[in-house]
Order: structure tokens, then sequence, then C-alpha cells
């Protein structure tokens, strides 16, 4: 974690709890709460610096990352907050620009 | 495409015999959104069937097929519920939803039944949903009678487990996660583990393992490419970075890590052929494996990215899939395209298990 600053207050009570010995109290989440199920790189540019290893084309991947919440920052996440995300675009190759950007409810707001 | 029987595709050489009634054929299964089990016919290179599952959006993910290949299992509705389909006439037969408004439960890629077809095996990870915050909770391997889906009984499990597989007695119940953890099928007790993640951690890092699509049923083994680095090289070294094959035999429970090749492409998903000789890669290329030498034959590019791959029980066809929306056959000696199938209304099938089948004619 040397290398690392916590840049949220959970991130911050992350490292706090491993100063202090607690560290076994954080439980991977997998796949549960914030579907951070990947850390891989791989989005933008491929493991090797490239693109030929990326998905062809593009948006063949664009559910297989949705799905699963593989990826929760690029894509929306359809298996928790935003289901119907690609409900109008099962074909993604002709329906790709249907697929919006997402923006969370305000707190608070019912 | 102009619909025509793969054994006219295949010419001459590589016809399949003319099937005699009675006499099995290969079918595929293939998930794809929001709602779809589209049935392939792989000697009619057609769609056979379309099977539309209530409330199963954004996709139905993983199925399974019953021995006697007359039902269907598959994981749905943002993977929070399991359903029993009757292949035939697409009636949803039972279904369970595994969540409740207090606690959310998914089951994401584990899923298998019992070679005798009694009992459905279900990895699963649940989540208290409380009105300040959310709290994890331990993970657990669910049992259910697979006539009636009643939970029959909960093992707990180590986290992160995705594909889960059978032994062919049915006796243990194999679960692959940072290692592969072998249960007592009965009782559910973890009986033994095996590394993956700590494989040849004294020559290499640790194997980074993509292990999500079930596709081992026609030749009882399951297939996992992993990648690593070896230690003693510059990462800059073309021959640092490994690919490896993971393979687990149902029939005999061995299970072999393996360095196959430096990477210089990825493989989404691996599969090997009935003989049990050869092994397929797919992604953006189709590969193909020796392994008795544990070495590549062949690789070929791709028209677009495939995600899974599965070889055809009489080892001749490797069919590519997921992603888009489309099975397509390749000669698996030559890896010569022969054909595909689109699917209905273009629907993506997305990272979902496309499964193959046999049964009578």
């Amino acid at each position: 974690m040397k290398h690392l600053a916590p840049a949220n207050a959970k991130a911050k009570a992350f490292v706090e709890a491993q100063d202090e010995g607690r560290a076994e109290e954080v439980v991977a989440m997998n796949t549960l709460v914030g579907c951070t199920t990947s850390f891989d790189p791989g989005w933008e540019i491929d493991a090797f610096g490239a693109l030929s290893n990326l998905c062809q084309p593009m948006e063949a991947d664009l559910y297989g990352c949705a799905d699963p919440c593989w990826w929760p920052a690029q894509v929306a996440d359809t298996l928790n907050s935003y289901p119907d995300w690609g409900a109008d675009a099962p074909n993604v190759i002709e329906d790709w620009r249907k697929l919006q950007s997402v923006f969370p409810d305000a707190k608070g707001r019912s | 495409m102009k619909i025509r029987p793969l054994s006219a595709l295949l010419g001459v050489a590589l016809a399949l015999p003319a099937l005699s009634r009675g006499e099995a054929r290969d079918y595929i299964i293939a998930p794809s959104r929001p709602d779809k089990l589209v049935v392939v016919d792989t000697e009619a290179m057609a769609v056979d069937k379309v099977i539309r599952i209530k409330d199963a959006g954004p996709t139905p993910m993983v199925p399974v097929l019953s021995p006697d290949a007359k039902t269907v299992y598959a994981i749905v509705n943002r993977s929070e519920s399991v359903v029993k389909i009757d292949l035939e006439s697409g009636e949803t037969l039972a279904r369970v939803d595994f969540s409740t408004p207090e606690r959310r439960v998914k089951a994401l890629f584990g899923m298998d039944i019992s070679p005798d077809g009694s009992t459905l095996a279900i990895f699963q990870t649940p989540v208290k949903l409380g009105t300040t915050h959310y709290e994890v909770e331990p993970t657990s391997i669910a049992f259910y009678d697979a006539e009636t889906l009643e939970l029959k009984r909960e093992a707990p499990s180590p986290r992160q487990i995705t594909l889960m597989m059978y032994s062919a007695d049915g006796a243990k119940l194999y679960a692959i996660g940072r290692n592969l953890h072998i249960f007592d099928a009965q009782t559910g007790e973890m009986i033994e583990e095996r590394p993956i993640q700590g494989w040849e951690n004294d020559k290499r890092t640790p194997p980074d393992v993509l292990a999500v699509w079930s596709q081992y049923e026609s030749s009882g083994v399951m297939s996992i490419p992993f990648y690593s680095f070896l230690l003693d090289k510059e990462p800059t070294d073309p021959e640092a970075g490994r690919t490896g094959l993971f393979t687990l035999d149902r029939e005999t429970g061995e299970s072999v890590m393996r360095d196959v090749e430096a990477m210089d492409v990825f493989y989404f998903s691996t599969a090997v052929n009935p003989a049990k000789t050869r092994a397929y890669g797919a992604y953006n290329v189709l590969q193909s494996f020796d392994l008795t030498t544990g070495k590549p034959i062949k690789r070929v590019a791709l028209p677009r990215s495939y995600y899974s791959v599965n070889v055809s029980s009489d080892g001749k066809i490797v069919w590519l899939s997921g992603a888009l929306s489309d099975v397509a056959a390749y000669d698996a000696e030559t890896l010569e395209r022969l054909g595909h199938v689109d699917l209905p209304e273009g629907a993506s099938i997305s990272l979902n298990s496309v499964r193959l089948f046999s049964r009578p004619d």
C-alpha cells in the first residue's frame, strides 16, 4: 500500500484498519456491493500496451463487461443498478447508439 | 447466411455420416439478451428452437442441461434466480428467487448438475442490505433438488469461486477459485485444495486465471487459460510472459497446470476435444494445442472476438460463440471456418456460457 494514497473515506478507513491490524475485517466484495469484480487493466489498451488484444469490434464487449459488472466505471452496471441499460438494444452492433451514460439519483431523492 | 447442412459445408472428405433415426446429434444452447435460450441444430446449421424466459433480464447467463438433455436450468434475473425449463415445450417448470428485500444473493458463473440428475449445485454470494449500510455475508454452495428446486442443504465455501463441475461419479464437486477446491458432493465438506494462484510461486508470478465459461461437456475436461510472468526474466523479455493451460478431468480427477507458450495473445476461454488430445483457445484468434506434448499447433485469426469455444462430440468441429450473436463452426484440424448460424434478432450472447449437448435425433 506504500505507493497508494486513499482517495475517499472508505479507502481511508481501509488504510487505518490496516495500520491498526484490523485489515482482516475487510472482506473481498466479490461482485456484491460495488461490483468491483476486476482490477484488470485492459479497457482502453490491452496488457501489451496495444489494441489488438482488445475486443473486436469494441461493441462486442459492451455487454460482456456490463452484465457481470466487470467494468462498472466504463459501462453501466446491468447486474445491480441499471438492469435496463441495454433493454432497447439487444443487437449491440445495430443499436449501440441507444446505450447512454447513466447518472445515479441524488441521495435523498425518492 | 444461406442455411446449408454442415455436412455440405464440410465437403466430401469430412462429411458427417447421415444420421439414422435414433442416432444422437449435437445441439448448442446459447443464452442471448434479454431473455432467450437459443437451441442450434449443428447438423442442419439452423436455429432449432427459441425459448423465452419470463423476468430473465438483462440476460440468462449459465445454462445447464440435465443428463437426459430434456431439461435445461438457467441462471436468470440479474443472476439472482434459477429456472428449470422443459427443453421440448420451453415451459418454465420451476423457479427459485435467491434474494429477498433484506438480502441480495447472486449466482454468477458456478452451477452444475450431478451426473444422476438429482442435484443442482450453485455457488452463491449473499449481501445483507441494511438501511444505511451493506454487509457482505459468507459465500456458500447451495444444493437444490433438481426435480423441485427445493433447497436441500448449503455448505460454506471460499470466496471468489467461478466455475463448478461434478466428478463423473458424482462423489466430488470441483470449484475453481483462487485455487482448485474439491468438495465432498454429499456433505459439502471441502476435502482437498490444489494450487492455481499458488502454482510455481518460486518461479513465476501468481497465475492470472480467467474462468467464467462452463464448456466441458463433450470431453468431460474443464480447461482454463492462465497467464503469468517468469521471475528470472526481465519483464520486457518476450519470453517472460507465459500462457498456461489448466485442465481438470472429471473422470479421473487429474488436474494439470502446464506452461504452453509465450504470452503474445490472449485466449478468453479454452475447451478440450473428446479424445483429450487437443485443446482449443479462442478470443481474437483460434489456437489449437497438443495436450500430449503441451505445445501449440496452429493459430488462425478470427473475424471478430469470440469468448467461448466448444468441441463437437466427434471432435471434428470447433464451435465458437459469445460476445455478439452467432455460433461459428471451424474445422478442428485445419481451423478453417466452415460456416456460422446467426441467432434471432442479432441479440448479444454477452459472456454467457454456451453449452453443447447431444440427444437422439
